[in-house]
C-alpha cells in the first residue's frame, strides 16, 4: 500500500499545477480580447466610444465615424441617391439623442462593422422599410396608425401615404408632448399644421386664412385647433365618411361648449344645444345615436361655417352672420332660397323678445295656454266625475223633489236672451212649459231609480 | 227627419222593448268623423316620435334615415287627406250658407256661456238641476271649435314647415321656427284635449256612439238634449232640420 500513497502525492501536485496553468491562460485570454478590439478601433482613427456605457452595444461614435461624414451616400436600385449622412448635433438634440439611445437600438440588424449592405429599390422603399423600426418601442402608436386613413392607403399601394418618419422625422425626432401630463407642448401645436402641409398644402393654405389658422400662425395662439384636434393623431380617420359627418358637431362642440376657452373670446357656448334643438341638428343628433353610418343631407357645423376656411361670423366678406353670406350656404341645399330664407334658421339664438320674438311669443302663449286648457279640462272632468259619483250614491233620496222649483226661475230669465235665430221669441212660453215638465221628469226619474 | 223605431233586446228574458231613435248625424258627418279620427291618429303616431326624438321609444321607431323618411311621408300624405277633409267640411258649410240651409246648431252662442256657468254651478253643488241642452251642448261645441282651431293651426303651421322656401318668398324667415314651435306644441295640446275631454265625454261619462251609428236613442235624447228632444217630439216643424246638414 505504501508505494501507492507516494504516487498519489505526485498526481495531486501535477493536477494543481495543470489547473493553475489553465486558469492563468483563461484570465490572460479574457484580458487580451478587449485589447484586440481597441486595436481595431484605433486603427480606424477613433477613440473608444462610450456615450453611456452601453456595454456590448456598438457605440454611436462607431457609426458616426462613417455616417457623421457629410457626403456619404449610396445609390439605390432605381438610381435614387440615398443620403447616409447623419448630423451628429441634430441627433444629439433629438429626444432619442438626449435620452442616450444608440444607433443600433433602432438599426438592430447591423451588427459589427462592416455591417450588411442596406438594400432598397428606391428612396420611398427605404423609408417604408426603416419606419417599421419605430414599432419596436412605440408599438402603441404604431398600432393606432394601422387604423388610420394613411395606413389604408398604404395597404392599397399608395406609397406616398404618411408613415411615422414623414411626420416625426427620423434622426431629428423631437419631443412633442409634456412628459408628465402627456399633453401636447405649445411649440408642437404651432408646428403641426406645417407638418401636415408637407403633403396637404392646399388645405394648409385654406387653414392659414381661417380664423383658427390665422390665430395659430399669426398670434401663436394655441387655444385654436390644429389639424390633429379635429382629425386625430395616429388613427386619423377618413373625414369624408357619413360617420365622421354625423360625429362632427360633437367635435366642434368639444371646444365650443367649453367656457374655459370660449369666454376668453366672448363666444357663446350655446352653439351646440341651439343647433341640436333646431330641425337640422335634431335629425343629425338622432342619426348620430341611432345609425352612425347613415348618410344625411342635413347640415352639420362645417356645411355653414366652412371646413378649413372657417371665418369669423362677423367678417363682412365671408362671415355668415351676414344674411347674404349665409344665403350662399343655404342655397347649397335649398337652391330656390330667397333673401328671407336664411332667417328661418335661428342662428344659434335662443328665442327672446329681441331675437326671434315671434317664436318667443308663440312659446310664451303656449306656456300659459296649455296649463289653462289642461287645468280647466281636468277641473271640469274631475267635478263631473265627482258629481256623478255623488248622484249615484245619493240616488233615490226624496230631498231632490223640491229642487226643480228652485232652479226654474233662473232658467226662465235666461231663456229670452237666447239669440233669435236659434230660439224664436214665440217659443219661449212653450219652452218654459217644456222645461218645467222636463225637470219634473228628471226628478221623477231620479226618485224612480 | 222623423225618428225611427228600433227594437233592442234590453232584458234577460228577451222581452222586446221598442226604443225610439232619433237621427243625429248624417252619413257625410259620420264619414267625416271617421276620416278625421284616422287622420289624427296617424298624424299623432307619426308626429310624436319626431317631436320626442330623444326618447328611447321614439328612437326605436326612427332608427334610420330611411325609417324617418317613411314616417315623414306617411305624415305628409295623411296631412293632405286631412287638408282635403277640412276643405270639404268648409266647402259644404259655405255651400249651405249660400243656400241659407246651414243648421247653425254648432255655432257658439251666448247661451253656451250661460249653460257652462249653470253647469259649473251644478257641478259644484250650488244648482241642483243640469241646464237643458239643445242639439249640441256646450261641451260638444267646445270640442268642435277647439279641434276646429287646433286643426287650423296644425294645417297652417304644417304647410309653413313643409314649404319653407315658398313661404319665405312672402313672409319673413322667423315664421318658420315659429310655425315649428306652434305645430309641435299645438299637437300636444290637441292630443291631450282629445284624450282628456273628448274621450271622457263620449266613453266614460256615457258611451256615446251616435257619431258612428248616426242615431241616438230616446232616453239619451231626453236626458242630454232635452231642448231638441222636446222640439222634435212636441213641436215638429217642417223647416227644422234635425241636424244633418243635408238639405
Amino acid at each position: 500500500m505504501r508505494p501507492v500513497r507516494k504516487y498519489h502525492f505526485f498526481y495531486l501536485i501535477s493536477a494543481i499545477f495543470i489547473c493553475s496553468l489553465s486558469v492563468f491562460f483563461i484570465v490572460t485570454n479574457a484580458i487580451a480580447s478587449p485589447s484586440e478590439k481597441e486595436v481595431q478601433s484605433i486603427s480606424q482613427g477613433q477613440v473608444l466610444p462610450d456615450l453611456k456605457d452601453t456595454g456590448p452595444i456598438v457605440g454611436n461614435n462607431v457609426c458616426l465615424g462613417c455616417h457623421g461624414q457629410p457626403g456619404l451616400t449610396m445609390t439605390l436600385q432605381n438610381g435614387d441617391i440615398l443620403d447616409l449622412y447623419v448630423n451628429p448635433d441634430s441627433y444629439a438634440n433629438s429626444i432619442h439623442g438626449q435620452d442616450g439611445y444608440a444607433c443600433v437600438q433602432c438599426h438592430t440588424n447591423l451588427g459589427n462593422y462592416p455591417h450588411p449592405l442596406f438594400t432598397a429599390t428606391d428612396f420611398r422603399d427605404a423609408t417604408l422599410h426603416l419606419t417599421n423600426l419605430c414599432n419596436r418601442c412605440h408599438s402603441g402608436e404604431y398600432n393606432l396608425t394601422m387604423d388610420s386613413v394613411h395606413f389604408d392607403k398604404l395597404a392599397i399601394g399608395v406609397r406616398e401615404a404618411a408613415v411615422c418618419t414623414d411626420c416625426h422625422g427620423s434622426h431629428d425626432v423631437h419631443q412633442w408632448t409634456d412628459p408628465e401630463t402627456h399633453n401636447l407642448l405649445p411649440a408642437a401645436r404651432l408646428s403641426i399644421p406645417a407638418t401636415c402641409s408637407k403633403c396637404h398644402n392646399a388645405i394648409y393654405q385654406k387653414y392659414l386664412t381661417s380664423v383658427h389658422g390665422a390665430a395659430l400662425t399669426e398670434e401663436s395662439n394655441t387655444d385654436v385647433p390644429t389639424c390633429i384636434d379635429c382629425h386625430g393623431v395616429h388613427n386619423i380617420g377618413n373625414p369624408t365618411t357619413a360617420a365622421f359627418r354625423l360625429k362632427s358637431p360633437e367635435l366642434c362642440a368639444s371646444c365650443h361648449t367649453n367656457p374655459a376657452i370660449m369666454d376668453k373670446y366672448g363666444i357663446s357656448t350655446n352653439v351646440l344645444n341651439t343647433y341640436v334643438s333646431d330641425f337640422h341638428g335634431t335629425t343629425v343628433t338622432l342619426f348620430e345615436k341611432q345609425s352612425p353610418d347613415a348618410p344625411t343631407n342635413k347640415p352639420v357645423c362645417y356645411d355653414c361655417h366652412g371646413i378649413h376656411d372657417i371665418s369669423r361670423v362677423d367678417n363682412p366678406q365671408t362671415g355668415i352672420e351676414m344674411q347674404q353670406n349665409l344665403l350662399v350656404r343655404c342655397k347649397g341645399c335649398h337652391p330656390d332660397a330667397t333673401s328671407n330664407f336664411p332667417s328661418a334658421w335661428m342662428s344659434h339664438y335662443i328665442p327672446s323678445p329681441e331675437h326671434y320674438s315671434l317664436v318667443y311669443y308663440v312659446n310664451l302663449f303656449y306656456k300659459f295656454f296649455i296649463p289653462l286648457v289642461l287645468g280647466a279640462m281636468v277641473a271640469l272632468v274631475g267635478l263631473d266625475v265627482g258629481h256623478s259619483i255623488y248622484i249615484r250614491t245619493h240616488r233615490g233620496k226624496p230631498r231632490l223633489k223640491p229642487k226643480p222649483a228652485e232652479v226654474q226661475p233662473s232658467e226662465l230669465t235666461e231663456t229670452p236672451t237666447k239669440p233669435p235665430q236659434t230660439e224664436p221669441n214665440g217659443e219661449i212660453t212653450n219652452e218654459q212649459s217644456e222645461q218645467s215638465e222636463q225637470s219634473e221628469h228628471d226628478s221623477e226619474e231620479a226618485s224612480h231609480e | 227627419m222623423t225618428s225611427q223605431q228600433k227594437s233592442i233586446s234590453s232584458s234577460p228574458n228577451n222581452r222586446i222593448k221598442l226604443v225610439r231613435t232619433f237621427p243625429r248625424f248624417n252619413v257625410s258627418q259620420r264619414w267625416e268623423h271617421a276620416v278625421l279620427l284616422l287622420c289624427i291618429a296617424i298624424l299623432l303616431l307619426t308626429g310624436l316620435p319626431q317631436k320626442y326624438n330623444t326618447t328611447l321609444w321614439s328612437q326605436a321607431i326612427i332608427s334610420s334615415p330611411g325609417r324617418l323618411n317613411t314616417i315623414q311621408q306617411i305624415h305628409h300624405i295623411t296631412a293632405l287627406v286631412l287638408s282635403a277633409l277640412v276643405l270639404y267640411h268648409l266647402g259644404k258649410a259655405i255651400y249651405l250658407i249660400t243656400r241659407r240651409k246651414l243648421p247653425g246648431d254648432m255655432l257658439p252662442t251666448l247661451q253656451d256661456i250661460k249653460d257652462a256657468w249653470s253647469m259649473l254651478l251644478y257641478l259644484i253643488y250650488i244648482k241642483k238641476q243640469k241646464p237643458a241642452f239643445g242639439k249640441y251642448n256646450f261641451e260638444q261645441k267646445v270640442t268642435y271649435w277647439f279641434l276646429f282651431f287646433s286643426i287650423g293651426i296644425m294645417i297652417i303651421s304644417g304647410y309653413v314647415m313643409w314649404f319653407p322656401g315658398t313661404i319665405t318668398r312672402v313672409l319673413p324667415g322667423g315664421v318658420i321656427p315659429a310655425a315649428i314651435m306652434a305645430h309641435s306644441t299645438e299637437a300636444i295640446v290637441t292630443a291631450i284635449f282629445i284624450v282628456l275631454w273628448h274621450f271622457y265625454h263620449v266613453h266614460f261619462e256615457r258611451l256615446n256612439l251616435s257619431i258612428f251609428s248616426g242615431w241616438l236613442n230616446e232616453e239619451d235624447m231626453h236626458t242630454y238634449h232635452s231642448l231638441e228632444y222636446n222640439q222634435l217630439v212636441r213641436q215638429p216643424r217642417s223647416d227644422q232640420d234635425p241636424g244633418d246638414m243635408q238639405s
